[in-house]
């Protein structure tokens, strides 16, 4: 039901830029031209040979004629060709951006429901589909305009004849149309077996020193060729019908041919069909055949565009079907977008957030969190522990509304200043709310574009964030300091430098509430020491972070314990200690962590 | 030169991946020369069905020609269908072969290279480039040679017909041929460079697209807009570069062909009028003609894909010919059981002017458990990495056993080391090839021991399919605790002399930390172990402790004898922690 029919988007496609599509269009229906002209030359030609037909320029006009077009047609084809290129270009490019807006917009923590792999092959092939369809679509029918202008011609010329290159026309366009319904079916599923072999490549070169390290090589290599061999079969399969279809068109005209050759017979031997009538004959059914084979395999192509489509549609979350062709600038000339400044205003500020019966449960397994409920003040610290699987995490994500869900945000309602917050996804963000994951990622730019990541270049602002994060004895250690390019082919951080790296991309955002999770599973007593004294050195800062950590946990101001996920307990610490069985059992293994059995001995 | 290496290289491609198939290849080259002896014999009986039809020529011979025309055209297109089928046939089991191959050497290379090279690069690189080589492989020599031969065939003919016009078609032939190939020669570097850009917006991609939520969390979607615009503007610069040459390779052969149509008409024109033709051989003449554009765009067709496939081809000897920087010893073997560790004064950078380990010496004896604890950056993680030698040192020597690393090969130092590492990845693939690592023959029973000693049988008893139940993207999704567990637990599925946890517990809490290392503290009796943490409690069992400061040794000796010295820096350490715990 979700995604749209596919003349939608074609349609929207082509409205993005219609002049270019109407210029693309143009272009080939003038080559249309240019081929039907030189058998009306070919048929003038033959009659006048054959004193048919007397023409004032005589065999040297035709001649002249016949030049003029080739080299024009040379000319045209490259003019074509330039509007082509750009033209696909920005049709699929539309595609792609739109695509990455919208999933830029999801809900970020699972949001992607494949590997990164198979997404690029969403973005990388689906998208091609959608660009190869509106190329054929003004193609299609202007060669079918032409079809039709031919088919006048020959009508002009034998009626009967003309009627038997037409009546194969029609029983192809119905023959494809069943035929398509299977193509779509074959298309779908060599395409799955594709995105399966991207996503292994994916997945095993990020592993590489997993792989490596566990002397799995071999068997990985044996996994993808299993991989490999079921992606060929499908792919085999999708090839051959479709060969196989084209070639029912085909042979239908084939017919047409022997049965003009049939009809001409009697009219060539009586005279009432000149070779020029039958030359003509013979090359316009070439150009009416072209059409049928054509039309039977865009419809084939239709369908596996609508494949493409659907497999889009996947990513698109709750976003409307067509936003993934919504007009939106690509950029592709003139000066690049601004990245807007955040704005702030008076209400964004925090004084109070309540959070009440949040649950979520994940669609897979059984875990989650239920009916939690939270109060946060203004410069207060709360600390979020348990124990593996409690659904820590899944109660941060839940509450800044990283957690897909069909229906939109999780059970429960959040008060900002009492404000009932209706869209969690959009609203938790800088500057209201900055958050830090668990296992945060760098990319491959500059250490300052991966802390600022678009934000305007304030020194003053990066350095204090560098601070703040404990990351200035690195930054100084870096050879370009935040210049440095890290990422593939740059600097690699260490885990720890990754983390403090992310933390201060949080703080440069000056958001009123920071929400960290485990910032310190990478990071040393002393380091860690020192990052929260640093952040909270600010009285004004409101932090709900997850910790097991004793640094974390006596600096709170109160501490959520989560079991099975709900809240087991809540309080300060002391109260905790005295109350709380399943909190004594977390601090008393941090003791044991800093004072070790033989230690006490 | 350079044209002879290309060839060179082409050579090797089709030796080592079609000679496999030559009974497939050989079919291959039956259908098509089918192909060609159907597309010769059409023109000529349509010839003959004019001459005989305007010479008022039998009725029944007619419908004959008529006929066969129809057979003739029924027997192309089931040759048609034929072909594809053995030539994705072969062009399929060949490029797999390939790609299969480009993995297997990218799993050969080591950490330097993969640092430089995003995912998603990759990607284009294993499956993008080969895919170009697909048409190669299949089509390419066996379309050359048999359009070559159907051009010969026709202008053979032409000459038979009148050699007047059939020297001036070839001379076309050849003007037009030459034009493609001088078209061509410039073409390869804009390809290559086109391949490259398409790389680049998708190594892009890759990267912020698995790093969604951190992009959300910063609000940083606008700069990331901003980023794929540029990408994308350099891309099509680029495209069109290298996209237009292949328009002006059309353009060029279709106004040579069409100016050979005209040559043709005057010829064949004069000569009718002469006598010497009839209207049927003119005719056959105008066919032929037409004809001969047929395959000379094949070739050209073929020409073209072969730019792509000249700059995939060469982007794919350029990855496999990156030599791996470590190469296997000369063989030297490991004694059996627990071994010795052994760093003589190693140093060590990743860049030659910024060492990360400076003149580090360690002596870890048989069977005994060493801790490493430093502050962040300070050199612990490539401590390991040597270790498992992903690196050499730039001076020094690592021993394992008292062997030379270097002196022993890669694969036998590995396998007598479990590394679990800090980075934890997944595959798109079930419980039990994940934990296994697609080892078929480790039994299910062994597996589901390690996971109860790991506490897991709960979760293991709530999953759908069991052991069988998919992982990953699409599968059931694993908090980043649960599958750092998952990660300890493959090495409980092997059985190594060396056990190297770096940070192999960090996102745990302290109740399922513990759980998990009095499993590995089992583990370890009886091997060799270094565990390398931030947390003290996980080096709570380590009978060594070294203490690394900027990549040298700040502290190094037994734990015991550490603690008891209120002066030693691990001493101080503890005395941090229990503050902390006091605080």
């Amino acid at each position: 039901m979700r995604p749209l029919p596919t003349w939608h988007y074609t349609l929207k496609m082509a409205r993005y830029a219609p002049w270019l599509y109407l210029l693309h269009a143009l272009l080939w229906s003038l080559m249309n031209v240019l081929t039907l002209l030189p058998g009306l030359i070919a048929k003038a030609f033959f009659d006048t040979l054959t004193g048919n037909a007397q023409l004032p320029g005589g065999i040297t006009g035709l001649l002249i004629l016949l030049s003029i077009l080739a080299v024009g047609r040379a000319a045209l084809w490259l003019i074509a060709g330039y509007v082509e290129i750009t033209f696909r270009f920005t049709m699929s490019g539309l595609v792609r951006r739109n695509l990455l807006r919208l999933v830029l917009a999801l809900p970020g923590a699972s949001a992607l429901p494949f590997s990164i792999g198979e997404t690029i092959s969403r973005f990388r092939d689906d998208a091609y589909e959608a660009e190869d369809n509106m190329d054929w679509t003004d193609e299609i029918i202007s060669h079918g305009l032409f079809a039709v202008v031919a088919f006048v011609i020959l009508l002009r010329i034998n009626v009967s004849m003309a009627l038997v290159v037409i009546l194969p026309t029609v029983v192809v366009a119905a023959i494809a149309q069943r035929a398509s319904a299977a193509l779509g079916r074959y298309r779908a599923a060599s395409s799955q077996a594709t995105s399966h072999v991207t996503g292994a490549i994916g997945d095993i070169v990020a592993a590489v020193q997993t792989i490596q390290s566990a002397g799995a090589e071999q068997r990985i290599v044996a996994h993808f060729r299993r991989l490999n061999e079921r992606r060929r079969s499908a792919i085999l399969a999708d090839r051959v019908v479709t060969q196989a279809v084209d070639a029912i068109t085909a042979n239908t005209v084939s017919i047409g041919t022997g049965l003009i050759m049939l009809l001409a017979a009697s009219n060539l031997r009586d005279g009432s069909l000149t070779v020029g009538d039958f030359v003509l004959f013979i090359a316009y059914l070439g150009f009416i055949a072209d059409f049928t084979t054509g039309i039977g395999q865009y419809l084939a192509h239709y369908r596996q565009t609508g494949v493409a489509f659907a497999r889009l549609d996947t990513l698109l979350g709750a976003a409307a079907p067509d936003a993934l062709v919504a007009p939106i600038p690509l950029h592709l000339r003139g000066p690049l977008p601004a990245v807007p400044a955040p704005t702030r205003s008076a209400t964004d500020q925090l004084t109070l957030l309540e959070a009440s019966g949040l649950t979520y449960r994940y669609p897979q397994g059984g875990r989650g969190i239920a009916a939690v409920d939270l109060r946060l003040q203004r410069g207060t610290l709360t600390v979020v522990t348990g124990r593996v699987g409690a659904g820590k995490t899944t109660l941060l994500r839940a509450m800044l509304g990283l957690l897909p869900r069909p229906e939109g945000t999780p059970a429960g309602e959040i008060r900002w200043n009492g404000q009932l917050v209706e869209d969690f996804v959009s609203f938790f963000v800088p500057p209201r709310c900055a958050y830090t994951a668990q296992v945060p990622r760098l990319f491959n730019e500059t250490l300052k574009q991966n802390i600022l990541l678009g934000l305007p270049d304030d020194p003053a602002a990066l350095t204090a964030a560098v601070r703040s994060a404990v990351l200035e004895h690195d930054v100084q250690a870096l050879d370009s300091g935040l210049e440095t390019l890290i990422g593939s082919g740059g600097v690699k951080l260490s885990g720890g430098q990754v983390q403090r790296a992310a933390a201060a991309r949080m703080f440069v955002r000056k958001a009123e509430l920071l929400v960290i999770d485990d910032l310190s599973s990478a990071l040393d007593v002393e380091t860690e020491r020192m990052l929260w004294e640093r952040l909270l050195s600010d009285g004004a800062v409101t932090c709900l972070a997850v910790s097991h950590r004793r640094a974390a946990l006596s600096r709170a101001d109160q501490i959520i314990v989560l079991k099975d996920g709900r809240v087991e307990a809540q309080g300060t610490l002391d109260e905790l200690l005295a109350s709380s069985a399943e909190m004594r059992r977390l601090w008393a293994d941090e003791a044991a962590e800093t004072r070790p059995a033989d230690l006490i001995e | 030169m350079r044209s002879f290496d290309t060839l060179r290289r082409y050579w090797r491609l089709l030796a080592r991946y079609l000679q496999p198939q030559w009974p497939q290849m050989a079919l291959l080259a039956l259908i098509l020369c089918g192909t060609i002896a159907v597309q010769v014999l059409t023109p000529l009986v349509a010839s003959r069905f004019i001459d005989q039809a305007t010479s008022g020529g039998a009725i029944n011979e007619l419908i004959f020609l008529a006929l066969l025309t129809m057979g003739l055209a029924l027997l192309g297109q089931g040759m048609a269908v034929a072909e594809t089928y053995v030539a994705e046939h072969v062009s399929w089991a060949a490029t797999n072969a390939l790609r299969a191959d480009l993995l297997a050497h990218l799993l050969r290379l080591e950490s330097t290279f993969h640092n430089a090279h995003t995912p998603g690069e990759l990607i284009e690189r294993a499956d993008g480039d080969v895919a170009t080589l697909a048409r190669f492989f299949s089509r390419f020599a066996i379309y050359i040679l048999g359009n070559g031969a159907l051009i010969i065939g026709i202008l053979g003919l032409l000459v038979f017909v009148n050699w007047r016009v059939g020297l001036g078609l070839s001379a076309f032939v050849v003007l037009a041929l030459l034009a493609m190939l001088r078209i061509r020669a410039g073409a390869t570097p804009l390809w290559a460079a086109e391949r490259q850009a398409s790389a680049d917006f998708y190594g892009f991609l890759g990267e912020y697209l698995s790093g969604l939520e951190d992009v959300h969390s910063s609000g940083a979607g606008a700069f990331v807009l901003r980023r794929c615009a540029e990408v994308m503007r350099s891309w099509l610069a680029v495209t069109l570069k290298a996209q237009m040459r292949g328009y002006a390779l059309v353009a060029s052969s279709q106004g040579l062909f069409a100016l050979g149509t005209v040559v043709a008409f005057a010829l064949s024109a004069m000569l009718f009028m002469d006598g010497t033709l009839t209207i049927g051989t003119v005719y056959l003449i105008f066919r032929y003609t037409e004809m001969l554009r047929q395959p000379t765009e094949q070739i050209r067709n073929e020409v073209q894909d072969l730019q792509q496939a000249d700059a995939s081809s060469g982007r794919i000897e350029t990855l496999l010919s990156t030599m791996p920087g470590l190469l296997d010893g000369p063989g030297a073997t490991l004694p059996p059981g627990p071994l010795a560790v052994e760093l003589d004064s190693v140093s060590f950078g990743y860049a030659e002017d910024n060492l990360v380990l400076c003149d580090l010496s360690v002596l870890l004896q048989p069977g005994r458990v060493l801790g490493v604890v430093g502050r962040t950056g300070s050199g612990k993680t490539t401590l390991t990495r040597l270790l498992s030698r992903f690196y050499d040192p730039l001076s020094g020597a690592v021993r394992l056993g008292g062997v030379d690393l270097r002196t022993v090969g890669i694969a036998a130092v590995r396998a007598r080391i479990g590394l679990v590492s800090q980075d934890v990845h997944l595959f798109n693939a079930s419980v039990r090839d994940n934990l296994t690592l697609f080892d078929g023959d480790v039994p299910d029973a062994k597996i589901r021991d390690v996971l109860k000693q790991l506490d897991l049988t709960d979760w293991l008893a709530e999953l759908p399919h069991g052991l069988d139940t998919m992982l990953g993207s699409g599968g059931v999704g694993l908090s980043a605790g649960q599958a750092q567990v998952l990660a300890c637990a493959r090495i409980f599925l092997r059985d190594p002399d060396v056990v190297i946890l770096d940070e192999a517990s960090s996102r745990l809490d302290p109740a399922t930390e513990r759980l998990v290392h009095s499993a590995l503290g089992r583990l370890l009796s009886g091997r060799t172990g270094i565990i390398v943490a931030h947390r003290l409690s996980t080096v709570a069992y380590a009978d060594d402790i070294l203490v690394l400061e900027d990549g040298q040794v700040r502290e190094y000796g037994s734990r015991q004898t550490l603690m008891a010295d209120p002066t030693s820096h691990f001493a101080e350490l503890l005395q941090i922690a229990t503050q902390e715990i006091s605080s």
